[in-house]
């Protein structure tokens, strides 16, 4: 993003110059007016307020005690919290890796000329339109132990069935897995941008000098790459930090809160137990770890846009 | 002979032997058919096991069975509360477009050619607010909209969603391409303000006002937690926690298949009309969902 958008007024003097501003400013205000306001209201207050509850025993009734850092403190003491956070970072140490890679492959499948390549990309690209409750839905019965897609072909294959959803241990890569048949489509479009932006010439060079496909990749095209990828990596870890949707319909954070998510708990918290401050806390948590992988992004390659 | 001629003139730059063309181009195919079939075949299982019989669900019946029935489909469009959902996400979906739209537009264009005390300041505060996550507005959000009284109603779902930093962003970005002097020469022949943005500005912009529109719909008809908390009366709810409350209701597979499949025909017919638009839109703003 340019840092520089105003350019100089050009000097028009006389009270006609003085209303022609004026008269500039209101419409531009008038302009920004509706979004400005809905913006504070919406966005704004309710970022800010979001603090402000963390430290508050709020009630809807009116009444709220102010309690300071309390909250913090019993969050910290919180085995749930811990315990969320950690299914949160487990999901996410899964599905990121796992969509990055995959989106790469695909990227590079997809970045050549091939007759009918639109077809595949579309395909690639179609569960992205999807909603997770429907998504949820379709997989519930894909991961179904008995009679579901996934353990009837291992069945045919000959290969014993997998507890997809209802094992603890196998629930947040099965989750993972359908986030990344939601996602990669997603993340390959971003990478394929990222491939069509590194010069033809330099493959070409590449090729003259007798560098094979794989040396081409590993060389020349991934370090040019790596700006993208990480702009995927840190939208991918951003957005599972934040899973929350197909867990409620698939698994309701089991078997045995196995994934049970940190939005999860915010959302018990905060609808189920009306425990607006903690939800706030917990919410305000969540906003650091965001804004920090944020940041970490800023840092390594400036600005983004 | 001409043939082998030529091929003896072409240097050899590569030493590495290689397939024939026909076996690469072919190998290819079969990858990213493999691939395909793999991405696709979650839809493929929603679509037969709604379109068979009830309890049909192995998949020798799915694949192979003769039988074809709409009763699924039938059923659940006959589900009045359905209906209700239907109707509440396209409400929400499209009154969302609207007024995105419009008041997106107008920000971008005052933010990319007006000049005013603080405008800047105020784009760069707007887009400095998109690394909050919306959960963590969620519940002050809710705080306050059940205290404005706006908990199941239209309005109450709708009208926190629609200050939308991004599209400001977009449409800011796209009007910033659009030369002065336009506006210059309207303002000349005594066009007013409204005028220069309705007839001069808006026209310029539907391309982008069509990307901006498919993802603000696809955001809201997908879209699941806000509506979640803030459309709980069984009138109120949208179609993705309608399907999500069926799903802890509705044994049957196969009608919840043809649930889904309801659910998702809009964002189909969507994807399909306006394919390369999304895509392309998506590798040039990294516009996200």
């Amino acid at each position: 993003m340019s840092t520089h958008v105003t350019q100089p007024t050009p000097p028009v003097s006389g009270a006609r110059a003085f209303w022609n501003r004026t008269d500039a400013i209101r419409t531009g205000y008038a302009f920004i007016l509706p979004v400005l306001v809905l913006f504070v209201i919406f966005r704004i207050w309710p970022t800010i307020n979001g603090f402000l509850l963390s430290f508050q025993d709020y009630r809807l009734t009116g009444d709220s005690t102010w309690l300071g850092l309390e909250h913090y403190r019993y969050l910290l003491q919180d085995d749930l919290f811990w315990h969320s956070l950690r299914v949160t970072m487990v999901y996410a140490a899964i599905s990121v890796p796992l969509t990055t890679c995959l989106a790469l492959g695909l990227a590079v499948l997809i970045n050549q000329a091939l007759r009918g390549i639109g077809l595949y990309r579309a395909i690639y690209f179609l569960p992205y339109v999807t909603s997770l409750v429907m998504v949820g839905v379709i997989w519930k019965w894909v991961y179904r132990n008995d009679g579901g897609l996934l353990n009837n072909v291992l069945g045919a294959v000959g290969l014993p069935s997998v507890d997809w959803l209802t094992s603890s241990t196998m629930v947040l890569p099965s989750l993972a897995i359908m986030a990344t048949w939601k996602g990669v489509g997603y993340a390959m479009m971003i990478l394929l941008a990222g491939l069509k932006a590194i010069p033809a010439s330099l493959h070409e060079a590449s090729a003259v000098d007798g560098a094979t496909g794989a040396q081409t990749f590993w060389k020349v095209t991934l370090p040019l790459l790596k700006p993208v990828l990480f702009f995927v990596i840190v939208i991918e870890t951003i957005g599972s930090f934040q899973v929350f949707d197909a867990i409620y319909v698939m698994t309701g954070g089991g078997p045995v809160r196995a994934s049970y998510s940190l939005v999860y708990l915010l959302y018990d918290e905060g609808f189920k137990f009306q425990n607006f401050g903690y939800a706030s806390a917990i919410g305000v948590v969540l906003f650091l770890i965001v804004f920090s992988v944020t940041m970490l992004q800023r840092l390594m390659f400036g600005r983004d846009d | 002979m001409q043939a082998t001629m030529h091929e003896t003139q072409v240097p050899a730059t590569r030493v590495v032997p290689t397939a024939p063309r026909w076996v690469r181009t072919g190998l290819r195919h079969l990858l990213m058919g493999a691939i395909a079939v793999v991405m696709a075949m979650p839809f493929v299982a929603m679509v037969l096991l709604a379109i068979r019989p009830e309890g049909t669900t192995s998949l020798s019946g799915m694949f192979f069975s003769t039988e074809f029935t709409l009763d699924h489909f039938r059923a659940n469009l006959q589900n009045d509360s359905m209906v209700r959902w239907i109707l509440n996400s396209f409400i929400y979906a499209f009154v969302s477009v609207v007024l995105v739209l419009l008041l997106c537009s107008m920000a971008g264009y005052a933010f990319a050619k007006k000049r005013f005390f603080g405008r800047d300041q105020i784009f760069w505060t707007f887009i400095a607010m998109l690394v909050v996550p919306g959960q963590v507005t969620l519940v002050p959000l809710f705080i306050l909209i059940v205290q404005l009284d706006g908990a199941n109603t239209y309005w109450g779902l709708i009208v926190p969603t629609i200050a939308n930093a991004q599209g400001v962003f977009l449409m800011r970005q796209y009007i910033k391409g659009i030369p002065d002097e336009l506006i210059e020469a309207a303002k000349i022949d005594g066009a007013s303000e409204a005028r220069i943005f309705l007839q001069i500005i808006l026209p310029l912009t539907v391309p982008v006002l069509a990307t901006l529109g498919i993802f603000v719909f696809l955001w809201h008809w997908n879209d699941f937690l806000w509506p979640l908390i803030v459309a709980q009366s069984g009138d109120m709810m949208t179609l993705t926690v309608g399907l999500s409350t069926l799903q802890s209701l509705v044994p049957s597979t196969n009608s919840m298949m043809a649930a889904a499949a309801i659910s998702f025909a809009p964002s189909l017919v969507i994807f399909i009309i306006f394919q390369r638009f999304i895509v392309q839109s998506i590798a040039v703003t990294g516009i996200k969902g």
